[in-house]
């Protein structure tokens, strides 16, 4: 009784201590007396503990699998760093970075961006058809301009009439996905036109019509190599060269999550990443200029690493050389390329002696002369969509 | 540091909350005190010294003003205090803004000073104020520096209000009851803010970013930023209201309240008595009625309305667009109490797009970066220059954001206040109600958590002021 009483007593002292200070309950939330109350307030209190608890006391991952990157470790505490904010600044980030069953608080919020709020993408990653793909939009002429610009440069610096060059653009999924699911895109046959207009140096090779979704990993940017046996034909039939064409194809046994996996957080089905071989590529010797060694044309520790996709001429080395010794030709060919060049070479190494690879987002152009003879080689500009309305990154 | 941040909810208030109740109550405000400290220094170390040496102003003050109250020496020493507690806050806020016009207007080429603006001090320099003037007019010097630093720097309102009164506050600094039923209470406050400001204003602000990034800009394009940023600024700053109410009420605080669903309202005289209540109440109280309010004439108290308008819009920020904001609220304010509001009130479907317009075209003004900039979006409402009216952007951002605009529109009425009182009604769903509760905590905290986790979109957008 006495007990209460005393909560009565409480409750009328905090109602004219409310209306001395004018304050007015208008929130739908008044309070309720009884053992709700502490079990709110119990609730609250084991949530915030149990979170500070874990984010104490739970080993932290230095890197995500998931999003493929380093997490940020915690900040150094000195008198500097904190006079400074470096040290908070630091701490939230890490704090973000190293809360505890990240992955799974990341898969929380897509879904519930995606099932409660309706919303047609997460962080720029949308579902279509079982295939995830990032916004690409609009198209953005100025960088289509510049990579023009570097490919022009690099064929001044480097190249004479007796080389053919050619270019090729590689549509990213967007342009199989986006329309049909009402997601904004650009015009891709706008996009090839303009960049073979700017690039009227080149000899544009079309591949458009040769893709569908299905030749792209669902869970990945990158097409699939045993799906691209024709676009490698086109290209060498253009150029001027003939492939014998005879794969096997091996699939890796482990599970393949792409790129858009992570970002994305929904629950997809893991894919299988596959490969194909033949007798030029098993005999191909492969150069790798940037880390001065050998390396094979499927690299099985990178297949087993963190991006299986690398797997293909060890991911992305800023310039390589691919020597065919059973090539039935002399032709050589310079292909400039991002990582999408990395799967399709090694069905292109049957029609050449030599192939040539580098990647201008890793080597400025200028170094190119120390290591590539541009003599009697073709040149091949073989960029995706995603690149070049991004050329920002080409040296 | 942001109450929507995983070191606030998880580092910070866990430990303070510990410390804070474990403590005996008589240094219970030491301990709110220091926490203080580190909430602004985490993100201000510098300004903590800048904040530490106004309060002692203020302080200092507040034992001269009592003592001289009512005598010449008072009056002077009240206009000082005053004037040093502005001047800070000139200083830091204004003076670019100042020097720039110098510069444009006299062809001078003065240097600007380029400071960071301390987080807060707009607010904790009104509060500061508010101080010396209540003590100027009668209220009781507080002798306890610890009192006295705990109602300027506490954490809960430190940097974006609610501006608290003293005179509201000086009893409960001495003596405060905690009791489970009030933290409960603050609970609920706290999560609803966290949630309006999580789950609701940071996706209105992503809408807001994407049309600004946008070159596909349509007339559907302009009217969702519009509506998207009307939404976004009051679920920012309603939540961090709520955010700061509940938190002060779990240490035992009532704080005023500082909205009460303005978007409902029939009139701009009611929006502004709705909305930002706390500042509303801060002018009337120390700019409009010591400058005569209505009691010296309409001319006088029409002239009063344009000056308390224009320093409103002035406090939101130093550009020349917060102070026409205010100016065309103090236009719209003068129509209604001349002739407007008599015919808004023969219809109140009519009054509320009125004031929902007028509302939404000023934030349009207020969130611009510049005149330039404002005066484009408003005629991009209007549909002028020849933009289209649906662009395929506009229209997929409609889809994406389709029904987080729809719960901020429904959460922007009483109609889930009335929903939950309606079910409350009977004992059946009270104790639906009561059992739900927790869970509906839990579950809101974690879904909260995972949006953080996930480094979504997260800015305050009142820390600016």
């Amino acid at each position: 009784m006495n007990a209460e009483h005393g909560k009565d007593e409480k409750m009328v002292r905090n109602a004219k201590l409310e209306k001395s200070a004018g304050f007015e309950k208008n929130t739908g939330m008044e309070e309720r007396t009884g053992k709700g109350d502490r079990l709110l307030c119990m609730t609250f209190l084991f949530l915030l503990a149990a979170g500070f608890l874990l984010c104490l006391f739970l080993p932290k991952a230095g890197y995500s699998d998931s999003e493929r990157r380093k997490l940020t470790p915690a900040p150094a505490l000195s008198a500097e760093n904190v006079w400074s904010g470096r040290f908070m600044s630091g701490f939230e980030a890490y704090a973000a970075d190293a809360f505890p069953f990240r992955d799974s608080f990341r898969r929380i919020k897509a879904l519930t961006a995606r099932n409660v709020f309706l919303r047609q993408d997460n962080n720029g990653i949308y579902e279509a058809d079982g295939f995830l793909a990032a916004l690409e939009y609009p198209m953005n002429e100025a960088s289509l301009m510049r990579a023009a610009e570097r490919f022009r440069f690099i064929c001044r610096k480097y190249l004479t009439d007796e080389n053919q060059v050619y270019l090729c653009v590689i549509p990213d999924k967007n342009c199989f996905l986006a329309e049909e699911g009402g997601h904004p895109s650009m015009d891709y046959a706008e996009f090839e036109k303009r960049m073979a207009e700017l690039a009227d140096f080149a000899e544009y090779i079309p591949i458009s019509d040769l893709l569908e979704k299905d030749d792209y990993y669902k869970t990945d940017t990158h097409w699939r190599q045993e799906r691209i046996t024709d676009v490698a034909d086109r290209l060498a039939r253009a150029m001027g060269t003939a492939l014998l064409g005879d794969y096997e194809v091996h699939t890796l046994e482990r599970d393949f999550y792409g790129v858009y996996y992570g970002q994305a957080a929904l629950p997809i089905a893991p894919e299988h990443l596959q490969y194909v071989t033949g007798e030029d590529i098993r005999a191909c010797e492969v150069y790798d200029w940037q880390n001065s060694r050998e390396i094979p044309v499927y690299d099985m520790e990178k297949a087993a690493g963190r991006d299986p996709y690398e797997m293909f001429l060890s991911g992305s080395i800023s310039l390589l050389t691919i020597r065919n010794p059973d090539a039935g030709t002399e032709k050589k060919l310079v292909i400039f390329r991002d990582s999408f060049g990395s799967s399709l070479a090694p069905l292109l190494v049957s029609g050449y002696s030599q192939i040539v690879l580098a990647d201008i987002r890793y080597i400025h152009p200028d170094h190119l002369e120390r290591f590539v003879d541009f003599e009697n080689c073709d040149v091949l500009f073989l960029y995706s969509t995603l690149v070049l309305n991004h050329s920002d990154t080409l040296k | 540091m942001l109450f929507s941040s995983i070191s606030f909810l998880y580092y910070f208030l866990p430990l303070t909350l510990v410390f804070y109740f474990a403590v005996p109550p008589r240094f219970r405000n030491a301990v709110l005190l220091l926490a203080s400290l580190l909430f602004y220094g985490w993100g201000e170390p510098k300004y903590v010294l800048l904040m530490g040496l106004s309060v002692l102003s203020g302080y200092g003050s507040g034992l001269f003003l009592e003592k001289y109250r009512g005598g010449r020496a008072g009056k002077t020493g009240c206009v000082i205090s005053v004037g040093i507690s502005l001047s800070f806050l000139l200083y830091f806020k204004y003076a670019d803004f100042f020097i720039e016009n110098f510069n444009k207007v006299t062809g001078a080429e003065l240097p600007l000073l380029r400071l960071a603006l301390p987080v807060g001090i707009s607010f904790y320099t009104f509060q500061i104020i508010s101080y010396t003037v209540d003590v100027y007019r009668g209220e009781p010097a507080q002798r306890n520096p610890v009192r006295l630093a705990v109602y300027v720097v506490m954490f809960p309102q430190l940097v974006a209000g609610p501006i608290v009164r003293y005179s509201d506050l000086a009893g409960q600094l001495a003596d405060r009851e905690h009791s489970w039923q009030g933290a409960a209470w603050g609970i609920r406050r706290f999560v609803t803010g966290l949630a309006k400001k999580i789950l609701l204003a940071n996706q209105f602000g992503e809408l807001c970013g994407a049309f600004r990034a946008s070159e596909e800009k349509s007339v559907l394009f302009y009217w969702m930023y519009a509506v998207a940023f009307t939404l976004q600024i009051y679920f920012d700053f309603s939540g961090y209201s709520d955010m700061a109410i509940g938190l002060g009420r779990v240490f035992g605080f009532h704080f005023l309240e500082n909205f009460n669903y303005p978007y409902i309202s029939a009139s701009i005289t009611e929006f502004w008595r709705r909305w930002h209540i706390s500042l509303g109440t801060w002018f009337r109280d120390y700019v409009y009625i010591p400058l005569g309010g209505n009691r010296r004439g309409r001319g006088r108290q029409l002239m009063n309305i344009l000056l308390v308008w224009m320093l409103t819009g002035f406090w939101h920020g130093a550009a020349w667009n917060y102070i026409l904001w205010g100016l065309c609220f103090a236009a719209l304010l003068t129509a209604e109490k001349l002739w407007l509001l008599e015919r808004l009130e023969k219809s109140r479907l009519l009054s509320r797009i009125y004031t929902l317009f007028f509302v939404m075209a000023g934030f349009v003004v207020f969130h611009a970066q510049n005149l330039g900039q404002a005066v484009s979006d408003l005629a991009g409402l209007a549909g002028a220059g020849g933009i289209p009216l649906v662009s395929a952007e506009a229209v997929y951002c409609l889809r994406s954001f389709g029904v987080v605009l729809a719960a901020g529109g429904i959460g922007a009425t009483p109609a889930v206040r009335a929903f939950v009182r309606k079910i409350s009604e009977n004992a059946a769903g009270k104790r639906v109600l009561g059992l739900m509760e927790p869970v509906a905590l839990a579950a809101l905290m974690l879904v909260m958590t995972a949006y953080l986790v996930d480094g979504s979109f997260n800015p305050f957008l009142y820390f600016r002021f």
